[in-house]
């Protein structure tokens, strides 16, 4: 069952319906200005790894995102996030997350939680702001834009947790369950085209290009229950204080990497992963981020295509006043190590540096300027014609801000 | 609740106490406490409850205050009243709060809110209330809810002050909630002599204290 069969009827009622219930609404407009030196970007069929295309130098729509939450009686909260990026999207608009959380009082240490519908896993240590936003830099790490490109949690999750600060302890602790359905597709875009580095999610309803080594390209629909069977993923968080929080997560999609779905042209990719991250904090508003990922994904008959993939990354910030600095070292590597097909197998590896400076001038408007820098090595570059070595950049001029409205 | 008796953990003997004689004879005097971090630096906001080691216990008359709610932090996050006294918990911010405590010596939950729209919460057990948003787990505050005669939170400078203190023998109680056991205060004791109309006792904490808590930012919460 595909996501996109009743996309125009869900998308209206819960655009409609949703402002006129919410007791927040934030409307956040991001504006850029790019210049690029890059490869034909994954987005226009190419192996760029970039969301800007070739060389270029424009002024574009980092986002426009509108969020809308609010409290259903005592102990459930809603969130509906909905953005456009402009170019390339499937719908003038599209939702990211819709979800409603029971979050009851606790009236002990231990304090349970569920939540159900569309939303990410608690994986990115990067996207801490409203909407999955990035709290440090306007390029996520490619760990973090393949879980923005291609996951999604829809389904049912469940937290417990120890909150140990109410206990006078200086640690927390979480486990979580989820079970979700929807996602089968996942794997297809770190197997074909690699890693990328940018700023885009892929919304419920939306479909992200690929490039297929002989085929030419392919507008992938991600969100689609393919083969019947329910996903899960188990997570555990640890945190010290406000100082420091460490997680780590197994994911697997129990896809059937032999069903395939003819109404968007796809199998389902069986992907597994393990990841972990650690964030430290100091007094001294320093903050440091770790992440570490690595799984397979699988697909065909007799799960005969196989791909293993990694991705880690250091960022390191610093607050000063109303001026924050980052930069991130990102690593990342997707291996074909069996195919059903004669052929290349394919081979991507790659780092990437960023830096950025980001002012906040009053609060919800910031300015950023961002410069990254991409080595990558691929093979399957050659089918395109193309030196595999690759080193794009693109240097950012970002204007975001928030409005905020409450209903009192 | 706290046994504070229990809580003695620094000898007499190791009480430095310096005391200037300002004028000639003072049944009360003025009693100034200054508290010391383990790394000698003067420790704000911390509890200092005065008690006397010889007279009966006086009563403190209960009061009404107030614990705010403003950029996603309580103001103040920590908060000293005697027994039997009410505390209101408005929200100044303009999302909704959920606050809530399960501590022993007050449970209680006030519905998600705006504005100030629950009456006072009585607190007439003396013991530490760990105050919580169940909707922004980084929110912490504390009620210190004491029965002794004498109580404050020092200053900036780390200080605290009684006006007039008669002379005698008290037991001094210091909490912070950078404490390593929230659940004890430390305690030492102090000598205040007819002769003094003024005293400074120096209180140095030697045990190591908690990281401080990061200053509450709104565009720094967390939403995943």
């Amino acid at each position: 069952m595909n996501l996109t069969d009743s996309r125009p009827l869900l998308l209206c009622a819960l655009l409609a319906a949703a402002p006129l219930a919410a007791q927040q609404v934030d409307v956040t407009l991001d504006g850029r200005l790019v210049t690029s030196h890059s490869r034909t970007s994954f987005l226009d069929g190419g192996l760029g790894k970039l969301r800007a295309d070739a060389d270029s130098t424009s002024a574009e729509l980092g986002r426009l995102r509108f969020g809308m939450s609010g409290a259903l009686g005592e102990s459930f909260h809603y969130v509906l996030d909905a953005s456009a990026w402009s170019t390339h999207d499937t719908n003038p608009i599209d939702i990211t997350e819709a979800n409603i959380e029971w979050r009851p009082t606790p009236s002990s240490a231990w304090r349970s939680r569920v939540k159900a519908g569309a939303f990410y896993p608690a994986i990115s240590l990067e996207h801490r702001g409203a909407g999955w936003t990035n709290k440090y830099l306007l390029n996520s790490s490619a760990l973090n834009t393949w879980i923005g490109e291609e996951l999604r949690t829809i389904g049912l999750e469940y937290n417990l947790e120890w909150l140990g600060a109410q206990r006078n302890s200086q640690f927390d602790f979480g486990l979580t369950a989820a079970t979700f359905g929807w996602n089968d597709p996942a794997g297809v875009v770190v197997a074909l085209r690699g890693f990328a580095l940018h700023d885009r999610q892929t919304p419920l309803f939306g479909r992200l290009r690929t490039w297929v080594p002989g085929g030419g390209r392919q507008q992938r629909v991600l969100f689609d229950e393919i083969d019947g069977r329910p996903g899960y993923y188990v997570g555990a968080q640890a945190k010290y204080s406000d100082r420091v929080l460490v997680r780590a997560m197994h994911y697997d999609n129990r896809a059937d990497p032999a069903a395939y779905d003819a109404a968007i042209d796809d199998n389902a990719w069986l992907t597994k992963f393990d990841s972990a991250g650690v964030r430290v904090q100091t007094a001294s508003n320093w903050t440091l981020l770790a992440q570490w990922l690595s799984g397979a994904t699988y697909v065909g008959e007799n799960a005969g295509n196989c791909w293993d993939f990694s991705a880690q990354y250091l960022l390191l910030a610093k607050q000063l006043g109303r001026h924050r600095i980052a930069a991130r070292q990102d690593w990342f590597a997707t291996t074909q190590v069996r195919s059903a097909y004669p052929g290349l197998l394919g081979r991507d590896r790659g780092n990437a540096q960023t830096v950025s400076w980001t002012y906040e001038p009053v609060p919800r408007l910031e300015f950023t300027a961002e410069y990254l820098q991409v080595d990558s090595n691929y093979n399957w570059r050659l089918w395109l014609g193309e030196d595999p070595r690759a080193r794009e950049s693109t240097l950012q001029i970002g204007v975001r801000y928030t409005f905020e409205a409450f209903r009192h | 609740m706290y046994r504070f008796f229990d809580a003695v953990r620094i000898p007499f003997a190791a009480l430095a106490l310096i005391a200037t004689v300002a004028a000639p004879c003072a049944c009360a005097g003025e009693l100034v406490i200054r508290v010391l971090a383990n790394n000698g630096s003067p420790l704000a906001s911390a509890v200092v409850e005065v008690r006397s080691l010889t007279e009966q216990r006086r009563p403190v008359a209960p009061l009404e205050a107030s614990m705010d709610q403003v950029d996603l932090a309580f103001a103040p996050d920590v908060l000293v009243v005697p027994v039997g006294s009410r505390i209101g918990f408005p929200n100044s911010d303009v999302i909704s709060h959920q606050v809530y405590s399960f501590s022993p010596a007050r449970k209680f939950q006030l519905p998600l809110y705006r504005g100030k729209p629950y009456p006072p919460v009585l607190f007439d057990v003396p013991g530490i209330v760990t105050v919580g948003c169940n909707i922004h787990d980084n929110m912490l505050g504390y009620v210190f809810v004491t029965d002794a005669p004498y109580y404050g939170r020092t200053t900036a400078a780390g200080t605290w002050s009684i006006a007039s203190l008669p002379a005698g023998n008290y037991a001094v109680s210091v909490w912070h909630q950078r404490l390593r056991n929230l659940a004890r205060p430390l305690v030492q004791n102090v000598s205040v002599s007819p002769a003094d109309a003024h005293s400074e006792f120096l209180f140095q904490i030697r045990e190591p204290l908690r990281p401080q808590r990061m200053t509450a930012r709104r565009s720094a919460e967390d939403s995943y």
